[in-house]
């Protein structure tokens, strides 16, 4: 699955630690789910588009073999 | 939208290296007591230490207020598991019960250290057949 997490997360001037103490996880998960090397639950993927005020698509894409 | 910036208490970092150091110093004392022949104090050094790790390990993530633990950590160590546990199952299943059939004929001899590696790959898979289905029940 692809993402624009670092995009979103750089936009808002946060570092992976300010992100990963948001949404309650550790700085090495928001690395990986940036680094697209591990895919979020649906719960943490609906608290980071809450966090960014966004919907769940405007950071998650399903990669173009998977779609 | 708002961020918390600051970070007390204990990194992961450091729970990491305090819980492998602990269990460190208690799998060395077990293998200098084997070697010095001192083997009561080195096994009471590995207890010790695979104890107070295993108890910090288990215990610091609950009480402390950083996130030393979360969905991730779950996730690899459910792959790992999984892992570990096909790769046993591929072998095992394709081993074990032509050996005890070979052992009932008189082919092969299941005593001794082989005999109890066996009994208890069996028993590790029996063990995870049934908390597979207590898992599946649950969920």
């Amino acid at each position: 699955m692809k993402n624009d997490l670092s995009a979103q997360r750089e936009e808002q001037d946060l570092s992976q630690g300010d992100l990963a103490q948001a949404v309650d996880v550790t700085r090495q998960t928001i690395n990986a789910i940036e680094r697209e090397r591990y895919d979020p639950s649906l719960e943490l993927a609906f608290e980071l588009a809450d966090f960014f005020d966004c919907s769940i698509e405007d950071i998650f894409q399903p990669d173009q073999d998977e779609a | 939208m708002e961020a918390n910036q600051t970070h007390s208490g204990l990194t992961r970092q450091t729970y990491r290296r305090l819980v492998y150091a602990i269990i460190g110093v208690g799998i060395l004392g077990l293998f200098a007591g084997f070697i010095l022949d001192q083997h009561i104090a080195g096994t009471v050094i590995y207890l010790l230490g695979a104890w107070i790790g295993g108890a910090i390990a288990f215990i610091t993530p609950k009480l402390s207020s950083a996130k030393l633990q979360d969905e991730r950590d779950q996730e690899l160590h459910n792959r790992a598991s999984g892992l570990a546990m096909g790769i046993s199952m591929v072998l095992g299943l394709s081993l074990i019960p032509a050996l005890y059939v070979l052992d009932a004929g008189g082919y092969v001899n299941l005593s001794g250290a082989p005999g109890g590696a066996i009994l208890t790959a069996s028993a590790l898979f029996l063990l995870y057949g049934v908390c597979f289905g207590v898992v599946q029940r649950r969920n």
